[in-house]
């Protein structure tokens, strides 16, 4: 058991990648892709709820850390860890896993063999690059999570499939790049890629203002944080189905992930400086996202804007600078990846049925398709916030954390620009609904449509299930991530209590200067 | 100067020259061979420079017999670093000997590509090897003119024969800068031994002016080489016309030697170089990488499209001859070695990953003899992860390589060299560099989703050579291991280099 024991972490990052080795052994027969894909993300998912049950919430740091030198002697090394955020964001991940390959059943039908096999690696991907502790391996599962992504958008994806997973590509890696110099150069300061050594750096203000700029653009265009958007739309309307929930539910989440573990704590001196800009650009994000919502004429394209709203509440939580608010940001992660993932899934099985998603093509639905009317609007409600389900939670508690925020300049003016956006969601969300499931039949083609088929419902129920649970347990996540949050948002706080403290340390400087000038 | 064969201890010395000997032994049987046999195979001569290969191999992984660090008089080194770019070479030639000959030596192959093959490596090794300035151009030359023969090597191809002639006219230009640097440094110093060339730049008083010209004359010649703007011209007009297997020779195999070679004779020259050469060779280094990348956006054709990519290539490579000069001048070893010790191992991943690309490009284009030109139409990729999903993979493989995307060798390699660049305090370099690396991915990925989004049409290539195959597919898993691992292949390469830096 030591084996499994002592590398436990490993094992849920390089499961799925057994799973790849199993499917291609066995050939290229589809049934055989499909059943393993599904028994090795329900593995995965199993094994990552060993670390959850014996996590300690009280203590911030990481957890079952796991160290073998890779470069360097050791100045690179294969380090990973667990704190209370990354164990969130892993069990979204992993949770989400058998759900998005049993979502593929009908959907993709062609090259299964390989699609399971992106799917796989991208799992791991997403997986480690939670886990990692140490700056280069971070690039390379970072880097790693763009190609898997690339095919499936460029394989399976809708018309324009090439154009999106191009720019998809390409923006990503944009904003990388730099990240990449400003990591070697943190090396070079450092003289180890060590997380731990990064961030007990001493770094000028000139060095942490471009080092910030570095690292944040390239979390900011994963985000995305508005104006770095546009990718977001064309890929997530190409990509399929299982594309789309992956995209919304878990890499979006590696954006403001980065922005959390790595730019803010590493930069704290730059994060008082971009803040506003950061606060900012989340609020025009919350409020331009739920306005081109509202218009959108695409059910899909819709929620991918709703996306872009809905991460801007998660990047002004962070940028609260407030635990209150970066567990908010935290939750919201989690809740958009719920409902958002759910969403899609609905756009998909109506897709598959109709092979359109215009609104307008719709109407009525609500008639023929009763339990697919009522996922959707549970999941629509999850989505706006409303109270009991998991929405609610996250946005109010970044609201909370923004408006209390002392570090964040006008906070409380972006606090309520932002709290329109809530009003935003649930107009253009219900009034999508409205227009797509309620009234008259309109259209012939509308009727005697099938309903929720029961692997559709097993798809879907799970996600239910979480909704419910965390929006009335909140608990379960809040408690685990509290420690972490204090912890990782340390070198940011330190430096306001400096600041702020009483007199006697203002003084210190002051007297002294005094003394130099006798 | 003393005869060669009378200076005591030669015939120790045989045990560290038998790499040279046997290939060029195995050359001239070759040779022979060739002029004697029947008939239309070649199955003999492609068993024959298998053995000389690996002979060759071999014995340059045995320990050194004589313990000099030089040999024929200081003709040649006799060090770590000859030994790395030796072996090199020779597994670039043999995976060359298997993409151009396949399993028995198929039909159509003219007898000449083998001893021509093996004349070229031999040059190639003399090139890293040279400690002089007169071993070095015998070794440029030797491997220059076998490579004239090689690209012109496709039977009655129009193409092929003026790429040749092309190569052969340029090629001759480039010699005739490098003598004439070469003459001007003898002016200087002398001699042209660089071990006496080094020594006369340690002591005060000397005329710079001469070994500065004299340098760059050299750097012109070598310029021409590894494909450096101003003077990659003939680059893309080769690599097209020359059949596929010699194109990926002389991206991976002539770059790497002139590469060697030109990091042996900077370190000499550093003094010279470093004040008057850094800002022309940093400007060159940019605009290579640059125009490069932004010329490959446009191609339509893959092996002009590599061809700009080397172009690219050598920029970054050069990126780090650049840091080599300033950290060695400013902060000493450990940095020199780094730098060094990224470029050596960027070459190993370029060699992996280019013959990866190349050895598919050979391989499709293979079957057809009768086809007048090579698998080297884009549209010809179209859906061919459909039809050959291992050599589409293998492919995609080495192009995300190529771009530099993790875990691939092509990242670590790149990781190696901007370390050093930043470490040298180059940071805008790098940031131009990996701005560079950027652009490149868009017309890398670009042959990907030609291969795995687009519908095949009629003209679509395919190809089937068991040897080709698994020798790709060997190197695709390479450049991911070595995109994972590549920490015992960089130790070497650092070794290799701290034997020259001194």
């Amino acid at each position: 058991m030591s084996l499994v024991n002592d590398h436990l972490l490993s094992w849920i990052t390089f499961l799925p990648l057994i799973g790849v080795a199993l499917i291609l052994v066995l050939g290229r027969r589809d049934p055989a892709a499909r059943g393993v894909a599904l028994v090795v993300t329900l593995a995965d998912f199993a094994l990552s709820l060993v670390p959850f049950l014996r996590f300690d919430a009280t203590y911030g740091g990481d957890q079952f850390v796991e160290r073998v030198p890779w470069l360097f002697d050791g100045k690179v090394s294969y380090h990973l860890g667990m704190d209370g955020i990354s164990l969130v964001l892993m069990l979204l991940t992993t949770f989400l896993g058998p759900i998005v390959v049993l979502s593929t059943w009908n959907a993709i039908r062609e090259r299964v063999v390989e699609f399971m096999v992106f799917l796989l690696v991208l799992q791991t991907a997403m997986i480690g690059t939670f886990f990692v502790r140490d700056m280069l391996l971070f690039y390379v599962f970072w880097e790693a999570m763009l190609i898997p992504m690339y095919f499936i958008i460029g394989i399976w994806g809708g018309e324009r499939r090439v154009y999106a997973t191009i720019k998809f590509f390409l923006f990503t890696m944009f904003g990388s790049v730099f990240m990449l110099v400003g990591i070697l150069y943190c090396y070079f300061r450092a003289g180890s890629m060590d997380l731990a050594a990064f961030l007990s750096l001493n770094l000028t203000r000139t060095e942490q203002l471009w080092l910030f700029a570095a690292f944040a653009l390239a979390f900011a265009i994963k985000v995305p944080v508005f104006p770095f958007h546009t990718w977001l739309p064309d890929a997530h309307v190409e990509a399929p189905t299982a594309g789309s929930v992956v995209l919304a539910s878990v890499l979006l989440k590696m954006g403001t992930y980065g922005l959390l573990r790595f730019a803010m704590p590493l930069f704290p001196e730059a994060v008082e400086v971009f803040a506003p800009w950061m606060a900012a650009l989340a609020v025009i994000g919350i409020i331009y996202g739920a306005l081109v919502a509202m218009v959108q004429p695409d059910v899909k394209k819709l929620v991918a804007y709703s996306s872009v709203s809905h991460l801007g509440f998660v990047v002004l939580g962070l940028f609260s600078l407030t635990t209150q608010g970066v567990a908010g940001a935290l939750f919201v992660m989690l809740a958009h990846g719920l409902s958002t993932g759910a969403l899609f899934l609905l756009v998909g099985i109506i897709y598959e049925r109709r092979h359109t998603r215009e609104i307008a093509a719709f109407g009525g639905l609500a008639h023929g398709m009763p339990l697919y009317a009522s996922a959707f609007m549970f999941v629509t409600l999850a989505s706006i916030g409303l109270p009991g389900l998991c929405g609610f939670v996250g946005e109010f508690l970044v609201l909370f954390g923004s408006f209390q925020s002392e570090l964040l300049p006008s906070a409380r003016l972006f606090t309520i620009l932002a709290t329109t956006g809530v009003v935003l969601g649930a107009i253009y969300m219900l009034w999508m609904y409205q227009r797509v499931f309620l009234g008259r039949v309109t259209n012939e083609k509308n009727r005697g449509l099938p309903d929720l088929s029961l692997r559709e419902g097993l798809v879907l129920l799970p996600i239910a299930i979480m909704i419910v649970w965390l929006g009335v347990r909140p608990g379960l996540v809040l408690d685990r991530v509290e420690a972490s949050i204090e912890r990782v948002m340390g070198p940011v706080t330190e430096r306001y209590v400096e600041r702020t403290a009483p007199e006697a340390s203002a003084s210190g400087p002051e007297f002294a200067f005094e003394e130099g000038q006798e | 100067m003393n005869g060669v064969a009378f200076e005591p201890g030669f015939s120790r010395q045989l045990g560290d020259l038998a790499p040279y000997l046997i290939v060029a032994g195995g050359g001239l049987a070759a040779m022979l061979a060739d002029a004697f046999r029947h008939g239309d195979r070649s199955g003999g001569l492609f068993g024959l420079s298998l053995v000389t290969l690996l002979g060759a191999a071999f014995a340059y992984l045995r320990p050194s017999g004589s313990g000099s660090d030089t040999l024929l008089g200081g003709m040649l080194a006799n060090d770590p670093y000859t030994g790395f770019f030796g072996l090199l070479f020779l597994g670039i030639a043999l995976l060359t000997l298997v993409f151009g000959a396949g399993p028995f030596g198929r039909a159509g192959v003219r007898g000449d590509f083998y001893p021509v093959l093996l004349f070229a490596t031999l040059g190639m090794m003399v090139l890293a090897a040279a400690n002089d300035f007169l071993s070095l151009y015998l070794g440029l030359e030797t491997m220059s003119l076998a490579t004239y023969v090689l690209v012109g090597g496709r039977k009655g191809s129009a193409h092929s024969s003026e790429a040749g002639f092309k190569y052969l006219l340029l090629g001759g230009f480039a010699s005739a800068f490098l003598l004439f640097g070469i003459a001007l440094t003898f002016g200087f110093a002398g001699s042209t031994s660089l071990d006496v060339v080094r020594a006369a730049l340690a002591a005060p008083n000397h005329e710079a002016w001469l070994l500065a010209a004299g340098g760059g004359l050299i750097l012109i010649g070598f310029g021409f080489k590894i494909a450096m703007v101003p003077f990659h011209m003939w680059t893309p007009d080769v690599y097209d016309g020359a059949p596929s297997h010699v194109t990926g020779f002389m991206a991976t195999g002539i770059k790497a030697a002139a590469f060697a070679s030109l990091l042996r004779v900077t370190l000499v020259l550093l003094p010279a170089f470093s004040s008057f050469w850094f800002p022309l060779l940093a400007v060159l280094a940019v605009v290579t990488m640059t125009l490069g990348n932004l010329v490959a956006l446009a191609q339509t054709n893959l092996k002009r499209l590599l061809a700009y990519s080397s172009i690219a290539h050598a920029g970054y490579l050069l990126l780090g001859v650049l840091a080599l000069l300033v950290p060695h001048t400013r902060q000493g070893h450990a940095a020199a070695e780094a730098a060094g010790g990224g470029v050596l191992f960027y070459l190993v991943g370029y060699a992996v990953m280019n013959l990866a690309a190349f050895g598919i490009v050979s391989f499709l284009g293979n079957p057809a003899p009768d086809r007048e030109s090579d698998a080297d139409d884009l549209r010809g990729y179209a859906g061919l992860a459909r039809r050959q999903p291992l050599a589409a993979a293998a492919l995609a493989i080495a192009l995300f390589s190529l771009a530099g995307i993790p875990p691939t060798v092509g990242f670590m390699g790149k990781f190696y060299v901007f370390d050093a660049v930043v470490r040298s305090g180059l940071v805008p370099l790098a940031i131009w560099g990996v701005v560079n690396s950027l652009v490149s991915v868009y017309y890398y990925l670009r042959v990907v989703v030609t291969m795995y989004m687009a519908p095949a049409d009629e003209t679509a290539y395919d190809g089937r050579s068991w040897s080709s195959a698994l020798a790709v597919s060997v190197l695709a898993a390479l450049v991911v291991v070595l995109g994972i691992l590549p920490g015992g292949v960089h130790r070497v390469a650092e070794a290799a280099f701290r034997a020259i830096l001194g």
